[in-house]
């Protein structure tokens, strides 16, 4: 008995050493900096260490940035399930021997840096850009603005994200075994049906997986909103990217990124909670 | 990390060098070749027009090592083999470095970076291993009070003759104690004349309703605030709280107009996404070379004079060699070939001799007198840089 302990003990050891210095490490030291103060230069001290920066962070004035984010965070979520999943299937079900192929596919653009495939829509979607040359070829008079909107943050967020909803998705959808929809339609269900209560049932999840693994990134991102967006579609992130880049008030950035953690975790647990209960019972 | 730098490039390390490549070839390469061929020929024969600067080798209190021994002892110490220096990426002349260490027979190990993080980051351990650094002009005294740079002697940097007179005593380093200025720009506003039919002066434009979508402010904190505050009359500078709040409601009040705060005036100008931006003078000159509608003044209300200097690093293991190097980099020739190259104004008055007259001529890098004269400096507040940062912060999450 005490030597399977033990080697329970040592299998778990490396995923806890990762969790511990790659995530709890510095989420402790996030929340040491955010009871700091900062000092004339821009430096942490640790005098008058408190709560100060939480009470700061507690504004009203967050509230848009707060509704921003979700926003964008939840739209690029749908969005990122809604095309992840016929994509995921088709490749699933009719990939046939070129799988492998078509999930290196998936992950090509990975092999580029995300900045720099954001800087590409950038090009696209500017008023000069490629979108708004094709339309004023067919005779559009004014440039339709698309750079600097909500709709350019989403698109470069689901842009952006999608594989990451495509790859659990694929591995949920391919593991299910055919001869289970086979079954419901002998049973006389329709192709809508053995869809709704055999397949996608089955799939959650990858559904499941394929959301936190689009919503985190995206509630995280500042590059995007930084890039595609404009003035009014400031998030959260970006405020902390700019508390610790430009303002280099690092304690009070901490106090927001640590309470958007906080928030991101709870509210996953909370929803992978629900679902664990509605979904899979 | 690496992502971070990369978007957040402050503003200057591409400028004008990048636009004479893209422009590869063309009527730039035509009018600048020659010149530099000029001043790099200068090396091998020392121009007679040279004069009032301290020709290469010549000045009496000269530190360059002479190879070939001088006929009288001087007292200065002799300078070290080695000299480290870090700069911003294309942010010197092309044989600057190549031309120190013929002269001087240092040998120049040269790194760069690419934005003030990295750089702040690194010379904030206090033994980088680097000599001279660039920082912009608003570190210095930072550093100096956390004696993250050490006092330059100035009997070993006998070319400070040459800076100009508004150089000699700055604001942000009074008597050039702990700095060298190295090159100047300023903050102003830049719009498209194909767009808008008036002629603009005042910082009001970036408030006008009539563009509402097509302005764009820098995505600067205190450059923001030294457009509100300038507008309103009072001081880049200001600490007062009530001067401040008013600042804040003036860019709460501007922020439902703007497409977007961002760094890249030159993307959002060319592109023509903005007609009228807050920008910064030498960007422009950049943007004309690919919209030439665009046009660039200094608000009659005044705008921003922005700089960085040369530093000699705490902990540098060469500081003659250094001396050596920030004196060179004020000979006039060098300055003036360093401004050929990058396009950006030094405070060198003996430089505008050998200064291209195209770049003498353009109003976006060298502003007339009487705009100069209207230019505050943006300083270290201190303590003080919080009141900005936390209605900056209102300001940017505020919907």
């Amino acid at each position: 008995m005490g030597g399977h302990r033990f080697r329970d003990a040592a299998l778990f050891a490396p995923g806890l050493s990762w969790l511990l210095v790659f995530f709890l490490a510095p989420l402790a030291v996030i929340f040491v900096v955010s009871l700091a103060t900062r000092d004339q230069f821009g430096g942490v001290v640790f005098e008058g260490f408190g709560f100060h920066n939480y009470r700061r962070a507690l504004e009203p004035d967050f509230l848009p940035t707060v509704v921003n984010s979700l926003k964008y965070a939840s739209a690029t979520t749908v969005l990122s399930i809604a095309i992840a999943y016929p994509v995921a299937y088709w490749i699933s079900r009719y990939g046939g021997r070129h799988k492998a192929l078509l999930i290196v596919l998936v992950m090509l653009p990975f092999w580029t840096s995300f900045v720099i495939r954001t800087y590409a829509w950038m090009i696209i979607l500017r008023d000069n850009g490629v979108v708004n040359s094709v339309l004023a070829a067919f005779g559009a008079s004014e440039p339709v603005q698309l750079l600097n909107t909500d709709l350019a943050v989403i698109l470069g967020m689901t842009y952006g994200f999608l594989p990451f909803a495509i790859l659990p998705l694929y591995v949920s959808i391919d593991r299910l075994d055919p001869a289970l929809v086979q079954a419901a339609r002998d049973l006389y269900a329709s192709g809508r049906a053995a869809f709704l209560h055999v397949t996608l049932p089955l799939t959650m999840p990858g559904i499941i997986a394929a959301a936190i693994l689009t919503f985190i990134p995206s509630i995280g991102d500042f590059v995007t909103p930084d890039l595609l967006g404009g003035a009014q579609t400031t998030t959260i992130a970006k405020i902390v990217q700019t508390l610790f880049m430009s303002s280099r008030d690092w304690p009070y950035g901490a106090a927001l990124g640590f309470l958007l953690i906080v928030v991101t975790i709870a509210g996953t647990l909370a929803g992978l909670r629900f679902l664990r209960q509605e979904v899979i019972g | 990390m690496s992502e971070i730098d990369r978007i957040h490039w402050p503003r200057r390390p591409i400028s004008r060098r990048r636009m004479l490549r893209g422009m590869a070839g063309a009527s730039a390469a035509a009018a600048f070749g020659p010149l530099l061929a000029a001043c790099g020929g200068a090396t091998t024969t020392p121009s007679p027009t040279s004069a009032p600067a301290t020709p290469a080798g010549s000045a009496p209190g000269s530190s360059e090592p002479t190879p070939t021994a001088t006929p009288e002892p001087t007292p200065v110490p002799a300078p070290e083999g080695e000299l480290y220096v870090y700069n911003w990426a294309d942010y010197i002349g092309e044989d600057t470095i190549a031309r120190f260490q013929d002269q001087t027979g240092i040998r120049v190990t040269y790194d760069f970076f690419d934005s003030a993080e990295t750089q702040n980051a690194k010379i904030a351990t206090g033994n980088s291993g680097y000599d001279v650094s660039f920082p912009t002009s608003t570190y210095v005294k930072g550093f100096v009070e956390r004696k993250l740079i050490q006092p330059l002697d100035l009997s070993l940097i006998p070319n400070v003759v040459n800076l100009g007179a508004e150089w000699q005593d700055p604001g942000y380093d009074p008597g050039n104690a702990h700095s060298m200025p190295y090159m100047w720009w300023t903050t102003g506003v830049a719009y498209d004349t194909a767009k808008i039919g008036e002629t603009l002066t005042s910082w009001s434009a970036l408030w006008d309703e009539r563009w509402s979508g097509k302005l764009a402010m820098l995505d600067d904190m205190r450059e923001a605030f030294a457009a509100a505050l300038i507008r309103l009359g009072f001081s880049a500078n200001s600490t007062s709280d009530d001067e401040l709040d008013q600042a804040l409601a003036l860019l709460q009040e501007q922020k439902p107009l703007l497409r977007t705060y961002t760094t890249d005036d030159i993307g959002v100008l060319s592109s023509g996404d903005v007609w009228v931006a807050h920008a910064w003078g030498a960007d422009v000159y950049q943007v004309q070379a690919e919209r030439d509608t665009v046009v660039y003044y200094i608000p009659e209300e005044g705008g921003i004079r922005g700089s960085d200097t040369m530093v000699l690093l705490a902990g540098a293991q060469h500081p003659i060699a250094a001396h050596a190097f920030i004196n060179f980099m004020l000979d006039a020739e060098v300055a003036a070939a360093n401004t050929n190259y990058i396009g950006y104004m030094g405070p060198n008055a003996a430089a505008r001799a050998f200064i291209d007259p195209a770049i003498l001529d353009d109003p976006t890098v060298n502003p007339d007198r009487s705009a100069i004269e209207k230019l505050q400096e943006i300083l270290d507040l201190g303590a003080d840089e919080q009141k900005f940062s936390d209605r900056w912060t209102r300001l940017r999450a505020g919907g």
